[in-house]
């Protein structure tokens, strides 16, 4: 069970997550609304795990995912996306995120993806 | 979809706001627009897509996707927006609106049929497709030559080989991204030598689900196999590898049995504590509480009544701390009511922008202030006077581009619509820098329409030609447009006005532009009154519109014209008996001064009783809209009193 970052710039999405990842037994450390929040909350609140949306304003979810890179090469980030968003996932993998889940969401994959993910 | 009930709410009330956004980037776009007005619309219509999909809304996320794949188009420059393509994608988020709504009713956007714009943006996308080139390559996608060996990178270590046969489960969504996971995890333990389909094959999306490769690692198959395992990988066979043997591609008929994910496992920590930080409650049983804390006012003020009346100190003390709490309770109650303008005025720019487009006029709309509070009730009430007079101001205010070239302005006409508040009340400002109101046509229409006669109209100022507006029946425009017209005249706009309690200015310069200037009360129910009495009737003045008491003496007044004034410091004020609703008295001792606007006059009457919080209920509909009276209270003794409505009174 896992220290979870939230970030999607919707609060609907965002608690959708958050319930399910509470339901899987895993603590949120905390929530942002963009990239730059998202830089910001991860230094703070050092999660085990980010979840990470990839439309986002201000800083997209792949940039996002680069500074947090930057500041920690091991970061476990998993991508929040969608059917079309293949391009830019698979740039996200590129840049280091270990894993992806796909909206709209089904609890038992986003477990199974977060838990395999914490375990790698 | 039962399980996200909860979520319904928050579902629409966010949509609605991506909903806001996504109109409000596209009136910008059609301006002229910048990228990021694109990818602020691809953001709202790419989560609206998400949340609906996630809530179950299919017809909802079908029209959204399509959008999106349009907007995916015009983001990447391989297209451009035209005013046809703006129409019909306004056409569309008119759809989500109403799809919202739907929703927001307990449906499922299904009642809502989209075909028709679905339709539409699918032959633009086809034509657009025809300029632009198109990847078409998705995962389950095999690829056309399938080579019998694959060329392999050389490795002189003598760590050992492996064969690794990989499946991705077939329901898995966006398979050639779990392979490359898989890879890179197995990446991380050593060297992959060869890979079958190549890298370049899975990045472009040519991945069927099978994936083999040889790898060069001493970490051991136990570690390799759990690096390759993961979500969505159906099964992974490793076995030991020659050096020299090549990796043979898997074949499509291979079988290969999915495992089964384990979908029990979150079944038993349903039972979590959470923490709930924000409740939606019903507006129905808001307005319920309302009541019982007006009720609770209304009985405040009988038990203080009864205190005083029987001198009891013990209950003078329990009221002081009661009357404590009813105030916060009430102050509470208002501080929940209150919402921002912005929940109405965020839909205005679409109107500006249909109407103006209607009547082929340029405009620039600009809002401030949005983030003024009113009650809700109030706002209620507000939205279909507000649409009317931004209608009229396009319609009749602004003229056409050319007639305005002409006149040495600049093409582009200008509204602007501004709110704040001003002590007690919220002022709503809206201002055109159009034509301003034709006095003329104004005075020989009404005479046309038997409203006053020729001789009048003569003798009539700007002011009294302008009230002509406000009388039922009549509207100035030739003839009624399908935008501003509708059969509802300014007259009706005022009467709205009036039953929230606020009023409505006109000011007009011709050839210059209009102002309209609504003054509201941030809230309806409860208000500070002062009670007097004349004739031995009580009545009460809102404390709001009162700006002095001062000692009135008979015989110090004028007669100008029709009405008595006086003569108080330097400024003549009129002074209403209101004989015809009280009844004639003798013991006039007292002035009240009230001010509305800039207008003041004052009211004589023989006492004043003192001040107090009361609960105005509307006057019934049987007895319709009293001018001069805005509502009754009930006193703590029972005694119904009227209260003035100084804004139609002056």
């Amino acid at each position: 069970m896992g220290k979870i970052l939230i970030v999607d710039d919707t609060l609907f999405m965002r608690t959708l997550i958050k319930n399910i990842l509470f339901t899987g037994g895993h603590t949120i450390a905390g929530e942002a609304g963009d990239g730059e929040e998202a830089i910001a909350k991860y230094q703070e609140l050092k999660p085990d795990l980010v979840t990470m949306d990839v439309v986002m304003p201000k800083m997209n979810g792949i940039e996002a995912l680069k500074g947090i890179k930057a500041i920690d090469p091991n970061a476990k980030i998993i991508m929040c996306t969608a059917v079309g968003q293949e391009q830019m996932v698979k740039l996200a993998i590129k840049s280091g995120a270990k894993g992806y889940i796909v909206k709209p969401f089904q609890a038992p994959k986003v477990l199974e993806e977060v838990k395999n993910v914490l375990a790698s | 979809m039962s399980e996200f009930e909860a979520y319904r709410s928050l579902f629409v009330a966010e949509s609605r706001e991506n909903h806001e956004n996504l109109v409000r980037n596209m009136l910008i776009l059609e301006k002229g627009g910048s990228q990021e007005a694109i990818d602020e619309i691809f953001r709202s219509i790419h989560t609206l897509k998400g949340a609906s999909a996630s809530m179950g809304f299919m017809e909802m996320e079908r029209l959204c996707h399509t959008m999106e794949d349009v907007f995916q188009m015009i983001r990447s420059g391989s297209a451009v927006i035209t005013a046809d393509l703006n129409n019909l994608l306004l056409a569309c988020s008119d759809i989500i609106e109403l799809m919202l709504d739907d929703v927001e009713g307990g449906g499922d956007s299904s009642s809502v049929n989209p075909d028709e714009q679905v339709n539409a943006l699918k032959q633009w996308i086809s034509k657009g497709a025809g300029k632009v080139k198109v990847e078409s390559p998705k995962s389950g996608v095999i690829p056309a030559v399938v080579p019998d060996t694959i060329a392999e990178i050389i490795d002189e270590t003598d760590r050992p080989r492996y064969i690794i046969k990989l499946k991705v489960a077939d329901d898995c969504v966006m398979k050639d991204i779990r392979a490359m996971l898989a890879i890179g995890n197995l990446e991380s333990l050593g060297t992959i030598l060869s890979i079958h389909p190549s890298r370049e094959d899975i990045d472009e999306g040519r991945f069927d689900g099978s994936l083999v490769l040889k790898i060069a690692s001493d970490v051991g198959d136990d570690a390799l196999k759990s690096a390759a395992t993961g979500t969505d990988i159906a099964s992974v066979e490793i076995t030991p590898a020659q050096k020299d043997e090549p990796v043979t591609p898997l074949k499509v008929s291979e079988e290969i049995i999915p495992a089964e994910s384990d979908k029990k496992q979150q079944a038993a920590s349903q039972d979590k504590t959470r923490e709930i930080k924000n409740l939606r409650v019903d507006i129905t049983q808001l307005d319920h509480i309302m009541n019982l804390v007006e009720d609770l006012v209304i009985n405040r003020g009988r038990l203080k009544q009864i205190a005083e009346q029987n001198k009891i100190k013990e209950l003078d003390e329990a009221i002081s701390t009661v009357d404590r709490s009813v105030s916060d309770l009430q102050n509470l109650m208002m501080n929940i009511r209150m919402i921002p303008l912005n929940h109405i005025f965020n839909r205005l720019p679409r109107v500006v922008r249909d109407v103006a487009q209607y009547d082929g006029k340029e405009v620039e709309f600009v809002i401030e202030g949005g983030e003024t509070e009113l009650d809700r009730s109030v706002m209620d009430g507000l939205n279909d006077p507000l649409l009317h007079l931004i209608r009229n101001s396009v319609n009749h205010g602004i003229e056409s581009p050319e007639v305005r070239e002409k006149a040495g302005k600049p093409r582009k006409g200008f509204v602007k619509l501004s709110a704040h508040r001003d002590r007690d009340n919220v002022i709503i400002e809206l201002i055109d820098d159009g034509g301003g109101i034709n006095v003329e046509k104004v005075k020989s229409k009404a005479v046309e329409k038997g409203l006053v006669t020729p001789e009048n109209a003569t003798t009539m100022t700007t002011e009294q030609a302008i009230e002509i507006l406000f009388l039922p029946g009549f509207s100035t425009a030739d003839k009624i447009s399908d935008i501003s017209g509708r059969g509802v005249g300014l007259d009706v706009v005022r009467r709205s006005i009036e039953s929230l309690k606020g009023s409505i200015r006109v000011e007009t310069t011709p050839g210059k532009g209009s102002r309209f200037e609504l003054l509201l009360p941030p809230t309806m129910a409860i208000v500070d009154v002062m009670i007097v009495r004349i004739n031995r009737r009580r009545l009460a003045i809102p404390i709001s519109s009162i700006v002095e008491v001062a000692d009135y003496k008979t015989g110090s007044t004028h007669r100008i014209g029709k009405s008595d004034a006086i003569l108080l410091r330097d400024e003549v004020l009129e002074i209403f008996m209101l004989d015809d609703m009280m009844g004639r008295s003798e013991d006039r001792d007292i002035l009240i001064v009230v001010q509305y606007l800039k207008r003041k006059c004052c009211i004589a009457v023989d006492l004043v009783e003192g001040k107090q919080e009361v609960v105005v209920k509307p006057l019934s509909s049987i007895i319709g809209n009293t001018r001069g009276i805005s509502g009754i209270t009930i006193l703590g003794d029972g005694e119904v009193v009227p209260v003035l409505d100084v804004n139609t009174m002056v």
